[in-house]
């Protein structure tokens, strides 16, 4: 509640991501318009919009996801720690090793539950068995998927349920201890209780990572974020704490939208 | 009368047509393979398999024809799969930017459906009126070139199936394209391409005229490649035009072993198939 | 609020409870109303008919707390519309303890007359304060029907003229006591009616804080006057 009397805490809040006159196109088309944007330390930053507002496409720039595909570009600065990630010096594996990402569905890779954890770690880190073994473990327990699997590592990773090979992925997304986690609906394919456990996960994953996620659902964004930026064909509409941009929003399109009032 | 009762009049012709002309090519099936059966059963022996190819009048096997075709079978296989595989991951891994790739893939397709005789020629013409002799090579070099297109077209999609969101969450943990292509796509797609392989395996094993022109055939056994070399399809051609009744027995015997092997590649390329498919 | 959400029954529901609240609003004034015409007066029927109606009050109280449940179990409602249902079941909270002192001064009413020898027409004061009350209550309604955070902000000030009125009252009622001592009992029920009414304009300034929420968002609730003006006016 933003009460006149009754300042909200002072933090020092550090930028992690800082994003500058971001353009994006998928050939012609221009899908992200002039963004400024910036992505706290340690928090959850949740995009919000409609269908092809350009979410999904901004979460991308984030690791150059789109490089995989000719047609697409970026123009602009992003900043991550202070370097642009969109200079073609910038190495595009040490870049993605850095910042993770998880996707809608769930896409374990056909490779054991433990190679599938070991396979990340081991492109860049250079373990001993025992060591992997406890990363494996680690990764495995922070996703909440230990207890679940413990027994039975050497099994494929297909087998799992669908809400289990999402947290698998969210656990192999983690293994290699990147600084940003991106999240694209990574609940959106699951069942309520799967999501709920997913919540669950991001809500401790912040102390350690900075996460963005993307969303859909807004009441989910509402629960799980610290920040929320809500997105409409393509420009960055509103960008604030959370609780404000739900209780009492800036301007009237993020009222509208958030709301339910789409006339 | 009523539409329900049309309908189901109209469902029923239909049906019966089509189990009749289902029947009708069945029955063409099932008489070619009775009547392989018929000729070829007797000749299956211990002895087939044991002596060399007979000269007209005397008793005798396939040995040197059954190991002829088993060398060259898989000496072109060896030669045509990493081919096949490599061009394959090429096209689909890498082929999404120009004009390169849908060239190749429209003119491997032809050579897919190029008659074996002409592939056959080619290295007659190419290598065999080259070193003046046929040889083994030259039979392996022609198996190669039929396998090469059948295993190119399955490889490429196969993994044209995998979904891009695997390679997407295999590049988002920073993999280079490389260890994203071989650990991750192909590995998905692995039970798809060795069905590939299988099936081009079984191709090759009946074709007979590449091998006319290039390996011809040898009456004894020799494991020197660069000398013309036995194998099945060209003896049950020779022998089987020829007048004599016992070469024609063995033909038989070849044509069903031929056949055989063919359906036990078939069956056993559907069945690794079936298991080995992810579901994503 | 502005333009029409997705779901029409949203819209109708809402509808339907903010014209709940104003009619529980109408029905509060009604009482208030009643219950002063019967101190000044003593009619007995009136009396008794603001006591029988405490039972409709009560009935809506309930009735609109229901809905607003309902509304935030389908809808989840959000921004503004979250402001409004929250606001909405305090408001109507505010709606239902005005009817309470409503019926109060009804019943203190009729023991004044019953008892008899009262000199009421001395405290014209006391039907001042509880005219401002009135006034104040359907400013408030009314402010909160156009959602006018400007109004509701001008009814906070005149909280104030009600607490000076009560204190003159009171002032009035010490002196009236030590003139004459038989008159205590009915000076102390006088004393609770100016209460009474006192505790309405609070209620009522409550309600006005409530609008200025849902229209600004922010909560003035225990804040300086100035400062509410400030809020209501940006």
């Amino acid at each position: 509640m933003n009460a006149a009397v009754l300042q909200p805490t002072e933090q020092v809040l550090v930028q992690k991501i800082q994003v500058k006159n971001l353009n994006f196109y998928y050939g012609g088309f221009h899908a992200l318009k002039d963004i400024n944007l910036e992505i706290p330390e340690r928090k959850v930053t949740a995009f919000i919009g409609p269908s092809g507002c350009g979410k999904s496409t901004l979460l991308r720039t984030f690791n150059r996801m789109y490089a995989l595909y000719p047609k697409q570009e970026a123009r602009g600065e992003i900043f991550i720690d202070g370097e642009d990630i969109l200079s073609p010096r910038q190495d595009l594996n040490t870049l993605r090793a850095k910042v993770g990402m998880v996707f809608q569905k769930p896409t374990p890779f056909p490779m054991s539950i433990y190679d599938n954890i070991a396979f990340g770690v081991r492109l860049y880190e250079s373990l001993s068995t025992r060591e992997m073994d406890e990363r494996v473990e680690w990764a495995l327990r922070k996703a909440a998927l230990w207890e679940e699997v413990k027994d039975k590592l050497k099994q494929n990773g297909t087998s799992l349920s669908g809400g289990q090979q999402q947290r698998l992925c969210i656990a192999r997304g983690i293994a290699v201890k990147p600084d940003v986690l991106l999240l694209d609906e990574p609940a959106s394919a699951l069942d309520p209780i799967s999501t709920g456990r997913i919540e669950e996960l991001v809500h401790e994953l912040k102390n350690d990572y900075t996460i963005v996620i993307v969303t859909h659902n807004m009441q989910q964004a509402a629960r799980v974020s610290d920040y929320t930026a809500y997105m409409y064909l393509g420009e960055m509409v509103e960008f604030g704490v959370t609780d404000e941009v739900f209780i009492k929003p800036k301007k009237k399109e993020t009222e509208d939208y958030i709301t339910g009032r789409f006339g | 009368m009523n539409l329900y009762t049309r309908r189901l009049l109209i469902n029923r012709f239909n049906l019966a047509v089509s189990l009749l002309t289902m029947l009708f090519g069945l029955f063409w099936l099932g008489w070619i393979l009775f009547t392989l059966f018929k000729a070829g059963f007797g000749g299956l022996s211990a002895r087939l398999f044991l002596e060399m190819t007979p000269p007209p009048g005397s008793d005798g096997g396939l040995l040197n024809a059954i190991a002829g075709s088993l060398l060259m079978g898989a000496a072109g296989t060896i030669l045509g799969t990493p081919i096949g595989i490599l061009a394959g991951i090429y096209l689909a891994e890498f082929g999404n930017r120009g004009w390169l790739a849908p060239v190749t893939l429209f003119i491997n397709d032809i050579l897919l459906s190029a008659p074996s005789i002409v592939i056959g020629l080619f290295i007659y013409a190419v290598y065999v009126i080259t070193v003046g002799h046929f040889s083994a090579w030259a039979g392996t070099m022609a198996l190669a070139l039929i396998v090469i297109p059948v295993v190119i077209r399955t490889t490429e999609n196969m993994l044209r199936l995998v979904p891009d969101s695997l390679r997407e969450a295999a590049a988002a943990l920073g993999a280079p394209q490389w260890k994203v292509i071989t650990f991750v796509t192909v590995r998905a797609a692995k039970a798809g391409i060795i069905t590939g392989i299988l099936l081009a395996v079984a191709r090759i094993s009946g074709e007979t005229a590449p091998l006319l022109f290039t390996a011809l055939n040898n009456q004894f056994w020799t494991p020197n490649m660069n000398s013309p070399m036995a194998n099945l399809p060209v003896v049950i051609f020779q022998f089987a035009m020829s007048p004599y009744e016992d070469w024609h027995k063995l033909a038989w015997a070849g044509a069903l072993l031929i056949t055989l092997c063919v359906l036990a590649l078939n069956i056993l390329a559907r069945v690794f198939f079936q298991n080995r498919t992810a579901t994503y | 609020m502005g333009s029409e959400h997705l779901s029409k029954q949203y819209d109708t529901d809402l509808e339907t409870l903010r014209s709940g609240v104003l009619q529980m609003g109408g029905l509060v004034e009604s009482q208030i109303r009643g219950a002063i015409d019967a101190f000044a007066h003593g009619n007995q029927d009136l009396i008794d008919q603001v006591i029988a109606n405490e039972v409709r009050v009560n009935e809506y109280e309930v009735r609109i707390d229901d809905d607003c449940s309902h509304i935030i179990v389908k809808r989840q409602p959000a921004a503004s519309d979250l402001r409004l249902i929250m606001a909405i079941s305090k408001t109507v909270t505010d709606l239902e303890r005005i009817g309470d002192e409503a019926e109060k001064i009804a019943r203190m009413s009729r023991q004044i007359h019953e008892r008899g020898h009262a000199d009421l027409h001395r405290f014209a004061t006391v039907r001042h304060a509880a005219d401002i009350a009135l006034s104040m209550l359907r400013q408030a309604l009314d402010a909160f029907a156009r959602l006018d955070a400007a109004d509701a902000a001008s009814i906070i000030r005149q909280d104030v003229a009600i607490d000076t009125e009560f204190r003159s009252i009171l002032r009035q009622l010490i002196t009236f006591m030590m003139e004459d001592p038989r008159t205590i009992s009915t000076a102390l029920e006088i004393v609770w009616i100016a209460k009474a009414i006192e505790r309405i304009g609070d209620h009522a300034k409550n309600i006005a804080e409530d609008v200025i929420y849902i229209v600004k968002g922010t909560d003035v609730r225990h804040t300086a006057v100035e400062v509410v003006e400030r809020e209501a006016l940006s």
